[in-house]
């Protein structure tokens, strides 16, 4: 039996000491998209108190696979996140976060690796204690790593092949900028957890992930004394900054190359069309146009039962023929990419058509109306995203580790609305002068070549 | 699987540890596992669950070199000879490497029949709604 007193002391506190939200749900809102942001004893934080009776937490930590030293790390350490502790077992981690209701998940992007609670809003300082624990005193031990960790990441890399379009979207990224940015988010091939993985290379990486100056703590939902209150408690035992020889690998600022790639699959087809793009509006080369100009291109429909508005929704070579072009921000660089997937011989035509109605909106042919639905699509996008808290909080996270800046939904909108018809076709016309970035992967009898699509790679 | 022990009490009583530890150390050499060149965890029956695990974790050099001393053990019992006395295990070397990594195992198996037995009561403030 275990008795209340055992639980943990942040979980106590939850019970005793939180004031009650005093505001209902009817109630309306004070809070708005803007971040707070503030710092604890060089834990860096951000939060919004958004109304509703639950608290999204995130630890943001600048440790995605663009960051990774060794391949693979990052998915080790994402899979070993809410694992055995100095304090507490990993059985207890996860029963404890169930009688409290709450939900634990770990998952990395190409920038950030973000460890994620969402519970009740009285619940907070336990769970600042559960991130500061896990960032802290995790222990690697090899048998956890065998018994546990490595079959995920096996089961990741098999998902991945089997996976066309994720395989399509990597292959781009590794022609577009090489090493870093161009990483694969999941081990493409066995290489990393057999030569590279073992519990002692990933504990290493955790030193620097979890270094002060790498990581930061973003919320929804909470309110921004308790936050701070907290962070300042429970992160003590994390290192104030990186004490390990090394660091972060790829940190430099991500250069463009561009080529073409073409793979062999039996799974499905798709291709990516990349270019060079905009990148986060923490970040220095921040583009907006490029946010209108994907969401003009677009593909998949906003309404149902129809090919929507989109240029290439419109122009994509059956119902079925799956397209969407996306502005892919990250902290210094971008990519917008266009994705088709489907049979094989739609896609290839549809590959053909994309390249033309981008030549088109070039050279100009394009009605007003148009980039003023796009303007106005692209800014719902934008703000829906605010409303999404899993969205604000990596893109807010990343903005704090990277340059110190939330980011504010906003102020991004704003921006959005300042885009010209101008700026949009001059934005286009760049694209089309600039090498592409093509990858074909399916049936490549039927893909066709860049050259073939009139791209430059 | 760990037996009941009377070690940590004789261990906890300097006087009585310095008493007993002759004697122990004489009756471990007379139980004849040292001449075959084994070590005491060697002996642990191995057939249940707990202990397959264990020697699952074991790093793989422990694992080897247990194979080999259980292997030239059987060796020995069964040409019915003793090791040549400079291979015999010696006193240092008759360490626990096993026993560790069962308790391990046995605490975690306890925490999750603990966390099973739970009676949970509802907080004060959630009872409310």
């Amino acid at each position: 039996m275990l008795a209340r007193s055992n639980l943990c002391r942040g979980a106590q506190r939850a019970i005793r000491a939180q004031s009650q939200q005093t505001r209902g749900l009817a109630a309306p809102a004070s809070g708005s998209f803007q971040y707070q942001s503030g710092e604890a004893k060089g834990v860096k934080f951000a939060s919004r108190d958004l109304p509703g009776p639950t608290t999204s937490l995130a630890l943001v930590s600048k440790a995605g696979t663009r960051y990774q030293p060794l391949p693979g790390l990052t998915e080790g350490l994402e899979k070993f996140a809410f694992r055995h502790t100095e304090r507490r077992s990993t059985l207890r981690i996860t029963r404890e976060a169930e009688l409290l209701g709450a939900e634990l998940n770990a998952y990395h992007t190409r920038e950030n690796l973000v460890l994620e609670a969402k519970f009740l809003r009285d619940d907070l300082p336990y769970f600042v204690e559960l991130l500061g624990e896990v960032a802290a005193s995790t222990k690697f031990q090899s048998h956890v790593y065998n018994e546990e960790v490595l079959p995920l990441i096996h089961a990741a890399h098999k998902r991945y092949l089997a996976n066309p379009t994720a395989m399509a979207v990597n292959s781009a990224h590794a022609l577009a900028f090489h090493r870093g940015l161009g990483t694969p988010t999941s081990p493409s091939s066995t290489t990393p957890y057999t030569k590279y993985l073992v519990p002692e290379t990933i504990e290493y990486f955790s030193k620097i992930a979890f270094a002060k100056p790498n990581f930061a703590i973003v919320a929804n939902g909470a309110k921004h004394e308790d936050l701070s209150n907290w962070v300042n408690q429970f992160f003590d035992q994390v290192p104030a900054s990186v004490t390990v020889e090394g660091g972060l690998a790829c940190t430099e600022q991500s250069k463009y190359y561009g080529g073409e790639e073409r793979i062999a699959h039996d799974g499905g087809n798709a291709m990516v069309l990349a270019f060079p793009g905009s990148s986060s509006f923490t970040g220095k080369f921040y583009k907006p146009e490029l946010a209108v100009l994907a969401s003009l291109l677009g593909g998949n429909s906003h309404i149902k039962w129809s090919r929507g508005f989109s240029l290439l929704g419109k122009a994509k070579a059956s119902d079925e023929t799956f397209v969407q072009t996306t502005s892919a921000i990250y902290s210094d660089a971008g990519l917008l990419y266009t994705l088709i997937k489907g049979s094989a011989k739609n896609v290839a035509a549809t590959a053909h058509t994309s390249v033309g109605v981008i030549q088109k909106v070039a050279a100009g042919e394009i009605s007003k109306e148009d980039i003023q639905k796009a303007k106005a699509a692209a800014k719902f996008k934008e703000l829906e995203n605010g409303q999404d808290p899993r969205a604000g909080l990596v893109l807010s996270g990343n903005g704090l580790v990277t340059g110190d800046k939330a980011y504010q939904i906003d102020e991004v909108a704003k921006a959005i609305d300042g885009v010209t018809e101008q700026s949009v076709k001059a934005a286009a016309k760049t694209l089309l002068e600039s090498k592409a970035s093509v990858s074909a992967i399916g049936d490549l009898f039927v893909l066709p070549y860049a050259d073939e699509l009139g791209l430059k790679v | 699987m760990s037996a009941p022990s009377f070690a940590p009490f004789i261990r906890s009583r300097p006087w009585l540890l310095k008493w007993m530890e002759p004697i122990a150390e004489w009756y471990c050499q007379k139980a004849g596992y040292r001449q075959l060149g084994l070590r005491c965890d060697d002996l642990i029956p191995e057939e249940n669950d707990i202990v397959q695990l264990a020697l699952k974790r074991l790093p793989p050099k422990e694992a080897y070199d247990r194979v080999f001393r259980l292997r030239r053990a059987f060796q020995c019992s069964v040409t019915h000879h003793l090791l040549p006395k400079e291979e015999w295990t010696k006193p240092d070397e008759d360490r626990p490497y096993l026993t560790n990594i069962i308790e391990e195992i046995e605490a975690e198996y306890k925490e999750r029949e603990d966390l099973e037995a739970m009676i949970i009561t509802k907080r004060k403030e959630n009872a409310k709604h």
